[in-house]
């Protein structure tokens, strides 16, 4: 990296080999990028449509993966909208990895406690993945996630897996029902009423929209969690990812460099947070 | 540090055959302002040495306000940037602990500071603005330049700074060490001069350190009140030598255009789905204060803001950040 020739804006090339149709307004996308890919769980990349725009996304694929990488992505404007237009065989430009991912090696030895919300569960999927794979090391998996309405839960098939997997538990919700429904009604957190957990030995992930982030908090920080113990994922305008065009500040943090993860503990000061 | 003595006119000659391999800035007077402009021999009787201070601020040498960054680097040619004051220097510190941060070096930036030798000049005199002393900067350069300059009568001193200041003052045929102290008098002269001026002109304005705790503190109704001139032009931030934020802009072919950007622009955190924090004017506007006061002093090392004044000159709404922290002192 340190090389005199190395550029930090230059997108690394990527061809689009799949698209996958998750949800009305939520696909994902298969890439095979023209080198090596390495990053680590809860890093993001910045992808981009050739001459329209690029956005922070986190990788929704395994991260012991490096050959193809899937980012699942939210039709919610310009960018996004745009991206939902393109085919396979269209050429994307990934820049990245960039931030600070999850420090799952602290996870070691503990129980993990995921509260997930809408298109929150693409980075909690790959963290799945790096969990699954130290199962071992582990006391127990819960993840508890809400979306707006069953249509909108992606990667259904991931809740029977994970429940097949030993110490692994996946709870769902959703905000408002349908006829083929027979699960929970209510927001997420409330799923967090049900869940056994040893809160001393644990950790709190928490990703989602900035309104779940905060109630979660709110709900985690009740049962008893301590502000070290809370992982939250913070989402804010980005455009470089590298620490310098001052977009995603969040007080004295730049989240893309310093962040997107940060523990309660971290951030807890700055008022700005929840903004 | 030492000093070596040169007349203005040899000093000109010399600039002049460096032409021929350098890029060469001065600070030109003209009736209406001062500023850099490329250095020509035929109007070397134009250039204000020792001046505060040139209406663009050094930054933008190093940061143009707008350039494509996935074109081809070029090394560029060698520069040399005369006539920039203490506090720009000073900001450049922010600029380099951004910019050339080990992790994410910016090649564009680091290329151009490597191929640029600044000559900055000590202050006479002050502007109506001027409050770099105190925010802790002094009037003139004994750090982070090459050389600074000071000029009196026919002759200019050069305090050499750098190793790379040496290597110009080496290729400068008619310099002069200066052994006799005496002649060096007027310089400390000039600089208490300067700094009792400046003291005169922000007596009872807070210092550095105290900004942080006055912003922290102020509440709303002081936001609502300044921003209610402001009209987000942006200005302040433009003009600021240590405002950097951009934003990068996709171009087909991949290629990344990386333009200048500020808070104080609608939109400037706008996230998906429409949220943004700074959708208030009062809001974008404290943003920069909090910006420049306390998160980047809670992160960096060096100062946010030097005290040029520029933002006050600047400003559309006559503002003055000034009159607002002797307002909350
Ligand atoms: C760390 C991180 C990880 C994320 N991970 C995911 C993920 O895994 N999946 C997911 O679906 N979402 C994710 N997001 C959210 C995603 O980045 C946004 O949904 C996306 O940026 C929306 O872009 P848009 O252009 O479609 O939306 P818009 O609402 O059109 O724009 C969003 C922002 O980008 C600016 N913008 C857009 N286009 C331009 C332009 N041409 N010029 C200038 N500014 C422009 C807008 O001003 C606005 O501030 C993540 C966000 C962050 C910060
Ligand atoms: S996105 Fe540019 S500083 Fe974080």
């Amino acid at each position: 990296m340190a090389s005199d020739n190395y550029n930090i804006y230059e997108p690394l090339r990527a061809t689009l080999e799949e698209v996958i149709e998750e949800s009305t307004l939520i696909k994902t996308f298969v890439l095979i990028p023209d080198e090596e890919f390495v990053f680590k769980t809860g890093q993001f990349i910045e992808l981009a449509v050739d001459g329209v725009g690029e956005a922070p996304f986190t990788p929704s694929s395994s991260p012991l993966v490096s050959d193809r990488l899937e980012v699942t992505v939210m039709k919610t404007g310009y960018v996004t909208g745009i991206m939902h237009e393109l085919k396979p065989g269209a050429v994307m430009g990934i820049r990245g990895p960039y931030g600070r991912g999850y420090p799952v090696s602290e996870f070691r030895g503990k129980e993990v406690l995921i509260l997930g919300g809408g298109c929150g569960l693409a980075p909690i999927r790959s963290l799945l993945f790096t969990l699954e794979h130290m199962k071992d090391e582990l006391e127990k998996v819960i993840l508890c996630y809400g979306s707006k309405t069953p249509a909108d839960c992606i990667y259904k098939p991931l809740f029977t897996r994970l429940n097949s997997i030993d110490k692994f538990e996946a709870y769902r919700t959703v905000d408002v029902t349908d006829d083929d429904w027979d699960g929970p009604v209510g927001v997420a957190t409330a799923l967090l009423d049900q869940v056994k957990v040893n809160i001393e030995n644990s950790v709190a992930v928490v990703c989602g929209p900035p309104i779940m982030m905060k109630f979660g908090t709110i709900r985690l920080l009740e049962m008893g969690y301590r502000d070290e113990q809370i992982y939250l994922s913070m989402e804010k305008n980005m455009s470089c990812g590298l620490g310098k065009c001052g977009h995603c500040m969040m007080g004295e943090f730049f989240v893309c460099k310093d962040g997107p993860v940060f523990t309660y503990r971290e951030i807890k000061h700055n008022p700005e947070i929840w903004k | 540090m030492y000093y070596i003595s040169i007349t203005k006119e040899d000093w000109h000659r010399s600039l002049e055959k460096l032409l021929t391999s350098h890029d060469i800035f001065v600070p030109v007077k003209d009736e209406f302002s001062l500023d850099y402009e490329p250095f020509r021999l035929s109007q070397a009787e134009n250039i204000a040495y020792n001046t505060p201070k040139p209406a663009t601020p050094l930054k933008n040498f190093f940061l143009p306000v707008r350039e494509n960054v996935t074109s081809v680097m070029s090394n560029g040619r060698q520069r040399i940037i005369i006539g920039a004051p203490n506090c720009d220097i000073e900001a450049l510190k922010l600029l380099d602990e951004i910019y050339l941060d080990e992790a994410f070096t910016d090649p564009f930036y680091r290329n151009r500071r490597k191929s640029t030798l600044l000559v900055s000049s000590d202050c006479f005199s002050v502007n109506d603005h001027c409050h770099c002393t105190s925010y802790g900067v002094k009037p003139y350069t004994t750090e982070g330049a090459d050389i600074a300059l000071l000029s009196e009568g026919d002759y200019l001193f050069l305090r050499i700074i750098s190793d790379k200041g040496e290597e110009l003052i080496r290729q400068l045929s008619s310099a002069a060490g200066v052994n006799d102290p005496e002649r060096l008098r007027f310089a400390d002269q000039r600089h208490s001069e300067t700094e009792a001026l400046l003291a005169e002109l922000n007596r009872g304005l807070p210092d550095y350190r105290a900004t942080g705790e006055i912003v922290r503190k102020a509440g709303d109704n002081v936001w609502v009140k300044y921003a209610s001139k402001c009209v987000s032009c942006g200005a302040c931030t433009t003009i600021c030598p240590t405002c950097s934020c951009f934003l990068l802009i996709d171009k087909p072919g991949f290629e990344k255009v990386k333009q200048m950007d500020a808070c104080q622009y609608p939109g400037f955190e706008r996230v998906a789905g429409g949220e943004d924090a700074l959708f208030e004017l009062p809001h974008r506007f404290r943003n920069r204060y909090m910006c420049k006061y306390v998160w980047r002093p809670q992160k960096f090392n060096s100062l946010a803001c030097t005290g040029c004044g520029r933002c006050i000159e600047a400003c559309l709404g006559r503002i003055s950040k000034n009159e607002l922290f002797m307002e909350l002192t």
